[in-house]
């Protein structure tokens, strides 16, 4: 089997454009969530609390590689642009069918689809629809079009898994270079917010409501007072390559993917379940042929749910105990649901350069259902050598991946 | 509506939908080699033509035949004209 290591890294995340934004934003403790004023007509929503990203720069993409966008395209492709440009790779020295990209998000761009509705349902003429929404709408939107904008010739698929969409992007790139079938892969995942997004966590009460008057002190993982998820959107791409490839050509080296498992949970559709968790986590540990007490850091899936940080939490404490520093970035830049696993892992990355675990904004005392686990209150310096991440998605499904430093 | 008239509708067409700059629309100007539009372009190029001027030209055989954007201010004036 073939090493396989990450030398790239780029995102468009609620905290801004570029890996730089993202930890400066994460290290300052700033909350990008705020108030959605466009989404006060909206009869039965409950939650009206963002993070948003700033769309910004779209038209240095050229307008045929932009026409089939949809807005978690642009940032895919932005995200991708900036992975590639730090890890330092000239596509045109890869061997054309050895690299590709796989991307995952929850759908294609949910504004382009519902605009598709709009045209199909109410004004019923064809005509209207422009050439390329479609590919705006495709469920594997953001991977063709970061493949077709970088001009990628390899593997190219899209891992729709909701909010474990991008982390099972990067475990099934680890994967496809560990069996020595692709050289060079761009991963992660895209997503963008729309009021059907956060409807869709509105209408079974998951979202935050009770902090639309002051949206920074939501969501908040882990802690008594949290009430619900709030959604944010983005991209996170990573450079994986095999370990050889990197070596070869003097790459940076983040870190190396050592393990990676992913599970359904059989369980329910739409709560997690600490067993199919534990489950997991154990089999991405043994994956990585490591155990428990190798792990430095765990960065949680906590999205600020009543019952997902409650079951995450549980399965934490079964594995680990109180020993190993837990924390959540969605207190910073709300859920990125198919971006998240990849964005959060980002962070993981820089913070394991940095020597430094950040804690979980807006978790101020933890409930008593989430104790028993070591909660980072405030930032601690600690050589971090291996992390676990931890992305959830309605349908029971379930990722871990866990990184160690070269 | 006068020819002056037909020209520019078309040619804030080109600018708008296929942000092309102004001084690369040429009368001879060949919309696939010289603007760079595509087979996907040209459906969109349909709609915002038939939206601007307020025509039905998707089914039009002679839509095959543009190749410049002389070919369309002809067209759209022939269009016109038979409408009235």
């Amino acid at each position: 089997m073939k090493r396989v290591v990450i030398t790239g890294a780029g995102s468009i995340s609620p905290l801004g454009s570029g890996v730089r934004s993202l930890m400066e934003g994460i290290a300052s403790g700033t909350s990008a969530v705020r108030y959605m004023e466009e989404w006060a007509g909206y009869c039965g929503m409950n939650s009206h609390v963002a993070a948003p990203a700033e769309l910004k720069d779209e038209k240095k993409i050229p307008r045929q590689s932009r026409r089939s966008m949809g807005r978690m395209s642009i940032f895919a492709a932005q995200a991708a642009e900036q992975a590639l440009a730090d890890s330092g790779i000239n596509i045109s020295q890869v061997q054309p069918d050895r690299m590709g990209c796989i991307i995952g998000s929850t759908t294609g761009s949910a504004i382009s689809i519902s605009k598709a509705f709009e045209i199909m349902l109410f004004k019923k003429d064809l005509s209207l629809l422009p050439s390329s929404m479609f590919f705006q709408c495709m469920s594997h939107s953001a991977a063709i079009n970061v493949a077709q904008y970088l001009g990628l010739t390899g593997y190219v698929m899209a891992t729709s898994a909701a909010c474990a969409s991008s982390l099972q992007a990067i475990g099934t790139g680890f994967e496809i270079i560990s069996s020595g079938k692709q050289d060079v892969l761009l991963c992660g995942g895209a997503e963008e917010l729309h009021p059907s997004v956060t409807g869709s966590f509105d209408v079974v009460f998951a979202t935050s409501s009770k902090y639309n008057q002051t949206p920074h002190q939501t969501p908040r993982p882990f802690d008594k007072d949290r009430d619900g998820l709030v959604c944010g959107e983005g991209s996170g791409i990573v450079v994986l390559e095999d370990y050889e490839h990197a070596v070869r050509r003097n790459a940076k080296i983040y870190a190396e993917i050592i393990g990676y498992n992913t599970c359904g949970s059989g369980a329910h559709i739409s709560q997690s379940d600490d067993k199919s968790i534990i489950r997991c986590i154990k089999g991405a540990l043994n994956n990585a042929e490591i155990t428990p007490d190798e792990i430095d850091y765990i960065n949680a899936h906590a999205t600020g749910t009543i019952q997902g940080d409650k079951e995450e939490a549980s399965a934490i404490r079964e594995i680990f105990g109180d020993t190993v520093p837990v924390s959540s970035l969605k207190g910073h830049m709300g859920h990125t649901l198919g971006a998240s696993g990849a964005i959060e892992l980002i962070a993981c990355l820089l913070m394991m350069d940095k020597g430094v675990i950040y804690p979980t904004l807006n978790l101020d005392e933890a409930a008593s259902d989430c104790s028993g686990i070591n909660h980072v209150a405030k930032p601690v310096k600690k050589e971090i050598r291996t992390v676990l991440k931890n992305c959830f998605a309605f349908g029971g499904i379930n990722a871990a991946l866990v990184c160690r430093k070269h | 509506m006068n020819e002056q008239e037909i020209i520019d509708i078309t040619n804030k067409v080109f600018e708008e939908s296929f942000e092309i700059e102004k001084d690369r629309l040429k009368p001879e100007a060949h919309i696939f080699t010289d603007l760079g539009l595509d087979s996907l372009d040209i459906v969109d190029l349909v709609a915002a033509l038939q939206k601007s001027f307020g025509v039905n030209i998707r089914n039009e055989e002679k839509v095959r035949n543009i190749r410049t954007l002389q070919d369309i201010y002809q067209f759209i004036s022939a269009i016109k004209k038979e409408g009235q």
